[in-house]
């Protein structure tokens, strides 16, 4: 039974390796072949297609992570604990995306390469909380108190993440508001562009996440197994 | 009476005016000099001031995007290497578990 499930599981999983990549290819020419070159910013506007998406990716990551830990905290099943740790790391690579692509934009954009916008300063502050996370359960095998307290901070951290969304609308701040009820919208192709973008994105963050939490099962695993033997 | 402060009125404005408009032009050239001066001074002065602003120079939007491009892929490729790495590690303390059960007659 346990192997058949893990057959089916391996056929999904691969399932949806090989569309995410279709996906990325189709979404790769229609960013540079198919979506126009933006009036004002020229190429640089490009960045958008991967950048927003990434910040998509890591909103599912960070929220992923924070559903993990709390019903980690309700039923101490090892099973959630790892795809809490799963989704922060797959969160925190795409936070990082969204960091380093960002200011790449913004260099163009605005002349300058970080500014304390809204935005901005709430999403580097979803990167230290999930950061503090990460580092917590980096600290050799985390014991149960400090899987508790990680779990506790990816919820701290989640409350940010609807900061990060609305702050745009919120607060004055320099962001662009394109996809929003206020911004001037997108063009049809440049629209495609970026549908084609968040649904690879999605794919590429669900793979990401699944194999995370796989490897953290096993290491986990390995690490009570080693536990046992030591106790024998 | 009234005709009188007329007339004083009158000669004095005659009299003001030629000495105000004479002093205006004067007044320039020094004012000019001055600055021309100082210019020259604080450019000799000990203080470099950058440029700044999107029009300050030309930045380059092909090679921010390729940049930008490059930095997902690497990112990418290094998370990927990471999760191989902790799989190996993984496999190989696997092994070493099995090596102690059967060193220890366990089945």
């Amino acid at each position: 039974m346990s192997g058949a499930r893990q057959s089916g599981s391996s056929t999904v999983w691969s399932l949806i390796l090989f569309a995410t990549l279709a996906l990325f290819a189709v979404t790769l020419y229609t960013i540079f072949v198919v979506a126009p070159v933006e009036q004002k910013m020229g190429i640089v506007q490009k960045i958008f297609y991967f950048h927003v998406p990434s910040a998509y990716a890591m909103y599912i990551g960070f929220a992923v992570s924070a559903v993990g830990s709390a019903v980690y905290l309700l039923r101490r099943d090892p099973k959630w604990d790892a795809l809490a740790v799963a989704g922060a790391e797959v969160g925190m690579l795409f936070c990082l995306i969204v960091l380093l692509t960002g200011p790449l934009w913004a260099r163009k954009a605005w002349g300058v390469w970080w500014t304390w916008d809204p935005r901005l300063t709430t999403t580097l502050l979803a990167g230290m909380i999930f950061a503090a996370y990460l580092s917590l359960r980096s600290m050799g095998n985390a014991g149960e108190v400090e899987k508790r307290f990680a779990a506790g901070l990816a919820l701290f951290g989640l409350v940010d993440l609807p900061l990060i969304h609305y702050s745009v609308q919120r607060w004055r701040g320099v962001h662009p508001t394109v996809i929003t009820g206020k911004g001037g919208g997108l063009e049809s192709e440049m629209y495609w562009a970026l549908g084609l973008s968040f649904i690879a994105f999605t794919g590429l963050a669900v793979l990401l996440i699944w194999a995370r939490a796989s490897a953290e099962r096993q290491r986990e695993e390995t690490a009570r197994l080693r536990f046992e033997l030591m106790h024998r | 009476m009234r005709d009188l402060i007329a007339r004083f009125v009158f000669g004095f404005t005659m009299l003001i005016a030629p000495l105000t408009l004479a002093q205006e032009p004067s007044a320039e050239p020094d004012l000019a000099a001055a600055e021309v001066y100082k210019d020259a001074a604080e450019e000799r002065a000990a203080k470099f001031v950058g440029v700044s602003g999107p029009e300050a120079e030309s930045v380059p939007g092909g090679a921010l995007m390729l940049g930008d491009y490059a930095i997902v892929w690497v990112l990418l490729f290094l998370f990927l290497m990471r999760m191989r790495g902790l799989q190996r590690h993984t496999a190989e303390e696997l092994e070493r578990l099995s090596a102690e059960i059967r060193a220890s007659g366990g089945s």
